[in-house]
């Protein structure tokens, strides 16, 4: 047992957001120089922990300790100085400045009044091949390959004196030889004495990269201290847990061929070139590719939000236009998107309005452009109960609600429309793991009574669960499209990333 | 006892005074009226004249009538500062076309129409060409007001007829239509606003226009309707203003210029978007207009009304900070 004081000390906390309990009692340490990985799924409580360790949340009670000093009355920024360090899972470079300046964001050296371009460049390229990324210091961003673009955001810390750099879910988005060299570089950094907090979906690559792990379920933590003597098995009860009951599709319920409902010919588009699919009436279709590669580009212009240059669609053999997401709507389909913030809450409307919304065009409307607004009530109570949306009223300020009830009230707005097509856009970050599985649960009795569904998620245990097809994207086309029919985590990963890489 | 314990006892404590802050600043515009009612009848016990109120709220009418032609465009998170070069411009039109031979009743018609096709412009370029509202409308305001001065040759077109001066200047049993024009039109709105599709839309695309849009609003055929709307609702100021004072001039409603936006910003319209209430713009309304018209009668000199009406606007945006300040705290 070393004496030495651990870098990082979060002491039983617990955080409420509202009614919601989003963790409880949860403790974890990191000594300095350590990768300590934080495994969970979609709603664990993972960004929550992160959050409150980066400042950006306070916890309800418990203590967060950096170097043996009490950090929780700290800001965002006084804890970047003390060394911490967030790397979110989003690129948040300045896509159109340069490699160079995004190192030296914010404090740029000057000669005189002027911006001292040449010594940023000298240092910048030193830097860069002190850290083995060979790239011109004067590349923009935007340029970079989604690899280099991961390494230059942890250079970045690197560059500001980080000791803890919090890696936020790093592999999404990248093949498994990418992966590798991603971990390549964290164990060099880490062995020159950086600390890191590695947060991931999947057991694999924690095992690989880390030797202690906190495994986060429903917002509590379960400490692993030493990964090589725990068995694959235990690990994957801990993640799962025994407790949850996870809603499962019944494989039997699938629909054969013969039931086409949405035909796609010849989509063509951003990210999409010439797209064919057919959408089986009552079955739910899981879609997996990586950014960019036409797998949300496909969801995205089947609901009307992104155009289509070329193809068409036709739903129960009748053409459709699909030129906007009003149009797409009129034809019964409804769209979740990924950006629930931008592209899904109306803060100016209450719960009800917001469930209500896209119905004032459709069932909701009267005669004189007047809104039903006795039967927005009533559906819009309905939701509240099917969904099990937690809210004093339906009249309620979306602002007062958990992230999981938000999800579910856009869930809710969606099924209002009585849509023949729901699209999923990676329906499940960021809320608790109950509200993620109520949702399941709904959307797999409409698909039973005859609903289809596209189902876009990267948390593939999750989507393994649900779907009954699942077709494969890469670089605007369609590489395969399989039964969902034993498949495994890691089998999916390799399918994907063969694509990618052979190409 | 942590600290969130604590501040959440005190905040539970704090619950009946925190309780009455909501409902004064959700009210303050109402509070302040009855205040500014009250002050004036102590300094001078006429105010409370019959002659006086309906005086009140005859002058209250244009500015009603255009506080909601901005409040139509400031809840889309927009701005439109032509309002009063939109109503003195339909209005010159209609009055013109009158006075070479278009009967009346087609005349005011035509007001109304010019009024619209304006606002179509306004819209058509804010959201096909995706100007810039602030830009568009004020150039949109010089265009009109100049072309109000080229045209009239800085003179006034006066002589009207009794009949399109009847609305602005009659009596129904002692009392004046104006005020019945103004409540009526306010009480329209409350309607379209709260309870029509097009009403809804205007606050779902202020609040987060691409949420608006994902969720089957057409955002550009609602915000093209704003503008039409605004338009014609200008245009109507334009008709009333031009009946009360039995002319066009060529600095035709500049006078409402400054209090339209703070009438609809003092009245709970937030600048950003997506928040505001008709009875809000009227309590607006009536507030500006009772200060005004206080001021005049208790001898202000003319002099300082410019200062005074600056003083307003700064009031008004205070308000609204104020208020914004206080909603996001709770």
């Amino acid at each position: 047992m070393s004496t030495e004081q651990p870098l990082l000390q979060v002491r039983s906390v617990s955080k409420t957001f509202g009614v919601t309990r989003a963790l409880t009692d949860v403790s974890l340490e990191v000594g300095a120089g350590e990768i300590h990985s934080l495994l969970g799924r979609n709603g664990a409580g993972k960004s929550t922990v992160v959050n409150i360790i980066a400042g950006i949340y306070a916890p309800t009670t418990g203590e967060v300790l950096f170097d043996g000093v009490d950090i929780r009355q700290l800001s965002i920024f006084q804890r970047q100085s003390l060394g911490i360090r967030l790397v979110p899972q989003h690129e948040n470079s300045f896509q159109d400045l340069s490699v160079a300046e995004n190192i030296f964001t914010g404090v740029l050296p000057t000669r005189g009044a002027f911006v001292d371009w040449k010594t940023i460049h000298r240092e910048a390229a030193a830097e860069l091949a002190s850290y083995g990324l060979h790239v011109d210091p004067k590349t923009p961003v935007r340029e970079l390959s989604s690899i280099d673009a991961r390494k230059l955001n942890i250079i970045r810390a690197m560059h500001s004196g980080a000791k803890l750099i919090i890696l936020d879910e790093p592999t999404t988005a990248l093949t498994s030889r990418e992966r590798a060299e991603l971990f390549q570089f964290v164990r060099a950094l880490q062995e020159r004495g950086t600390a890191f907090i590695f947060i991931s979906h999947y057991l694999g690559e924690v095992r690989e990269l880390s030797k202690s792990i906190t495994v986060l379920r429903d917002g509590r933590a379960y400490s692993v201290d030493n990964v090589a003597e725990a068995s694959e098995a235990y690990l994957g009860n801990l993640v799962a847990g025994e407790d949850v009951e996870l809603t499962m599709r019944d494989a039997s319920t699938a629909p054969g061929a013969a039931a086409t409902f949405v035909e796609a010919s010849g989509l063509t588009g951003e990210h999409l070139d010439d797209v064919s699919l057919s959408i089986r009436k009552g079955e739910i279709l899981g879609v997996v590719g990586f950014p960019g590669s036409g797998a949300r580009e496909f969801c995205r212009t089947l609901a009307g939000v992104n155009r289509r240059e070329a193809g068409t669609v036709t739903i129960d053999g009748r053409p459709v236009s699909l030129a906007n997401p009003q149009n797409a709507i009129r034809n019964g389909i409804a769209y979740i998107s990924y950006d629930r913030h931008r592209e899904g809450i109306l803060p100016s409307f209450d719960i009800n309005e917001n469930i209500g919304v896209a119905g004032h065009g459709g069932k909701l409307r009267t005669l004189g452009g007047f809104v039903n607004l006795a039967l927005q009530k009533q559906l819009s109570r309905d939701y509240r109960d099917e969904l099990k949306i937690k809210s004093n009223s339906i009249f309620e300020p979306m602002e007062s609600l958990s992230g999981g009830n938000q999800q579910k009230v856009i869930v809710g707005r969606a099924l209002n429309i009585d849509p023949r097509l729901l699209i999923l856009d990676e329906p499940t970050v960021g809320i608790d793991i109950k509200s993620r599985e109520e949702i399941i649960s709904t959307v797999l009795r409409l698909t039973r009574e005859g609903m289809s569904t596209i189902y876009l998620t990267n948390d593939y245990e999750e989507l393994l669960r649900v779907a009954d097809r699942l077709v494969f994207f890469d670089d605007g086309e369609i590489v395969a499209v399989l039964d969902n029919n034993d498949i495994t985590i890691d089998e999916l990963i390799a399918i994907r990333d063969r694509a990618k890489e052979t190409a | 006892m942590t600290f969130n314990e604590t501040s959440a006892i005190a905040l539970k404590e704090s619950f009946a005074p925190k309780k009455f802050l909501d409902f004064a600043m959700n009210q303050a515009v109402w509070i302040l009226l009855v205040l500014a009612i009250v002050v004036m009848g102590i300094f001078r016990p006429s105010f409370y004249s019959f002659g006086i109120l309906s005086n009140i709220l005859v002058q209250a009418t244009v500015l009603g009538l255009l506080a909601i032609a901005i409040s139509m465009v400031i809840i889309l998170g927009d701005i439109n500062l032509s309002t009063v070069g939109t109503a003195g411009f339909s209005a010159l039109s209609g009055v013109l076309a009158m006075k070479s031979g278009l009967p009346v009743i087609l005349s005011i018609l035509l007001i109304l129409v010019v009024g619209s096709l304006i606002g179509l412009v306004n819209g058509l370029i804010v959201t096909k060409l995706k100007a810039n509202a602030l830009i568009t409308t004020l150039a949109m305001n010089m265009v009109l007001m100049g072309a109000l001065l080229a045209i009239t040759g800085g003179t006034s077109i006066s002589q009207l007829p009794d009949s399109y001066k009847f609305v602005s200047q009659s009596n129904i049993g002692g009392f004046p239509i104006l005020p019945i024009v103004m409540f009526a039109v306010f009480a329209l709105f409350y309607v379209i606003w709260q309870r029509t599709r097009f009403g809804r839309a205007l606050f779902a695309v202020g609040g987060n226009p691409r949420g608006a849009y994902i969720a089957g609003i057409n955002v550009d055929r609602v915000k093209i309707g704003a503008y039409v709307v605004s338009g014609l609702l200008c245009g109507l100021a334009g008709w009333l203003l031009s009946g009360y004072m039995g002319a066009v001039t060529s600095s035709f409603g500049s006078s409402y210029e400054m209090q339209v936006i703070a009438a609809a910003v003092i009245g709970g319209v937030s600048l950003t978007g997506g928040k505001g209430s008709m009875q809000g713009v009227l309590a607006g309304t009536l507030l500006l207009t009772v200060i005004q018209v206080g001021l005049a009668i208790l001898g202000i000199p003319q002099t300082l009304i410019t200062l005074a009406g600056g003083l307003m606007i700064f009031a008004a945006v205070l308000i609204d900070a104020l208020r914004n300040l206080y909603n996001s705290r709770v």
